[in-house]
């Protein structure tokens, strides 16, 4: 007799709210449902009671992770309506913390899968290399999370001294190439562990809608980076990261192996990093009436801002459409005939950011 | 002619015979259509045919109770963005036609208390339980 187990809403996986109820017929999972909204904090709405200086300090709480990567979003989108260019150099500095950012969200992710998998050893290793790359962002930013380097029309803060910078991300990254890399495509341990458990077809990503390495480990090759260039990955070019298998494998090599294209795009922008000024302006700007949307790639996939300015103080409406919004229903498809036990690893596997969904 | 403009002239082409619809504007973060009387379900099977993903759905709350609804499509190198309205607070689900409609409309639903018929489950998503449907559409109005 099938039975229903409810797991959640508290460390379903990761440590953030919500609810998993799984239908089960021994130990074969024949249906799932996912329920979210437990940390709902209404941040669209406060941005329209926010000005637009405030707005960015406030997104920037959408998420501590990849808080980077929904200021410079938010203020592309915003600069849209204003007709404003940010200044190259604001440019490159935005695409540095966007790429540092992904790697430490890689790291995080890879550390934690290590855990989930009983890999103590590799979780370790995995987070003392995400520990450097956070010394490299309190650095630049003067903060471990929610760096305040965007502003709109540019950037707070410049990087000085890049070289620095550089010789460390390079360090990192063979760290990386010689440690991470072998241990998730290679190891005993981990690849019987991941391979063939919780496939996601190309078919099924294309028809649930999903993005980043979800999308991209199902054979499914988007990349905003790619898609929609902006920013400087008009001028550093970039290097797509897919796999075929559509398993939790394929999502942990996909991941791995973007971070090695992260090292060399942090390389390059600031080894090419242009002179000149951080903003386009001084002052507060005043954004006049329109709407536009602005497209990136968070860690986790295409994040989409919509914003409506109505001349006033403050904007008329902030929409954020995050990437595990459109990831994590998805697991209500690559869980069903899998075994109860690797539930957790699966969803897990899609790096699910409660708080970036709810919001 | 460019495969950028080919495929936008088919694109064009493809919706312009959907009822409701209107003049496709190029901006500078994509393509726009506002077609408030939109045939959306047509819209979404159309978009599907053409290859084109959905990425979200956004819900603007108007001054007459109406919620403006945008749907926020991709196809690389080209992004679309359609424009319509909700007649008397509701527009045809198209979660059926496209997946992640699914969850964009219960959200919309929960913000702003449109209805979407023919959607498989249109429960509270986000909603906090205290609160009522179209929370931000009731907040807007308190001030």
């Amino acid at each position: 007799m099938p039975f229903t187990i409810p797991i959640g809403p508290f460390h379903p996986a990761l440590e953030e709210p919500y609810k998993v109820r799984v239908r089960c017929a021994a130990e074969t999972v024949e249906q799932v449902n996912v329920t979210v909204g437990f940390c709902c904090r209404g941040i669209e709405l406060l941005a329209q009671r926010r000005n637009w200086v405030q707005a960015v300090t406030l997104i920037e709480r959408v998420c501590g992770i990849c808080s980077s990567v929904h200021t410079t979003t938010l203020c592309r989108a915003i600069e849209t309506v204003a007709g404003i260019e940010a200044p190259a150099r604001a440019v490159y500095i935005r695409t540095v913390l966007c790429e540092l950012e992904r790697i430490h969200s890689h790291l995080l992710w890879a550390g934690l899968a290590a855990e989930y998998i009983g890999f103590q050893t590799l979780y370790m290793e995995v987070f003392t290399l995400r520990e450097r790359i956070m010394d490299l962002l309190e650095r630049i930013s003067g903060n471990r999370v929610h760096y305040g380097m965007n502003r709109i029309g540019g950037v707070n803060r410049d990087i000085g001294e890049p070289a620095p910078v550089i010789a460390e991300v390079n360090a990192i990254g063979a760290a990386i190439e010689r440690q991470l890399v072998p241990a998730f495509l290679h190891n005993a341990t981990v690849t019987p562990r991941l391979a063939g458990v919780g496939v996601l077809s190309r078919e099924q990503a294309l028809e649930w809608g999903v993005v980043g390495p979800v999308a991209r480990a199902s054979g499914v090759d988007t990349d905003v980076r790619s898609d929609f260039p902006h920013g400087g990955y008009s001028d550093l070019g970039f290097r797509i990261v897919t796999r075929p298998e559509g398993d939790v494998q394929a999502r942990v090599v996909v991941r791995a192996l973007e971070l090695l294209e992260s090292i060399r795009l942090v390389t390059e922008a600031l080894r090419r990093l242009p002179a000149g000024p951080l903003c386009a302006f001084e002052g507060v700007p005043v954004i006049p009436p329109g709407e536009a949307i602005a497209r990136a790639e968070a860690p986790r996939g295409e994040v989409i801002y919509y914003v409506a300015s109505d001349g006033g103080e403050c904007p008329a409406r902030v929409k954020i459409r995050t990437p595990s919004f459109v990831n994590i229903p998805a697991l209500e498809t690559m869980t069903v005939g899998q075994q109860l036990g690797n539930v957790p690893l699966i969803q897990a596997s899609v790096d699910p950011c409660l708080s970036c969904t709810d919001r | 002619m460019t495969n950028i403009d080919g495929a936008r002239e088919d694109l064009a082409a493809k919706l312009a015979a959907i009822p409701g619809a209107t003049e496709i504007t190029e901006r500078r973060d994509g393509l726009w259509m506002s077609a408030p009387q939109l045939d959306v379900e047509a819209m979404a099977r159309e978009m599907n045919a053409l290859g084109y993903r959905l990425g979200t759905m956004t819900g603007v709350a108007a001054e007459d109770g109406e919620t403006t609804v945008i749907y926020h499509y991709a196809r690389p190198p080209l992004a679309v963005n359609i424009k319509t309205r909700t007649r008397d607070g509701a527009l045809p689900s198209v979660a059926l036609i496209a997946r992640p409609a699914s969850w964009a409309e219960r959200e919309i639903h929960d913000f702003f208390a449109v209805n979407f018929p023919g959607h498989p489950n249109l429960a509270p998503l986000l909603r906090p339980p205290q609160l009522t449907d179209g929370f931000f559409r009731d907040a807007a109005t308190a001030e």
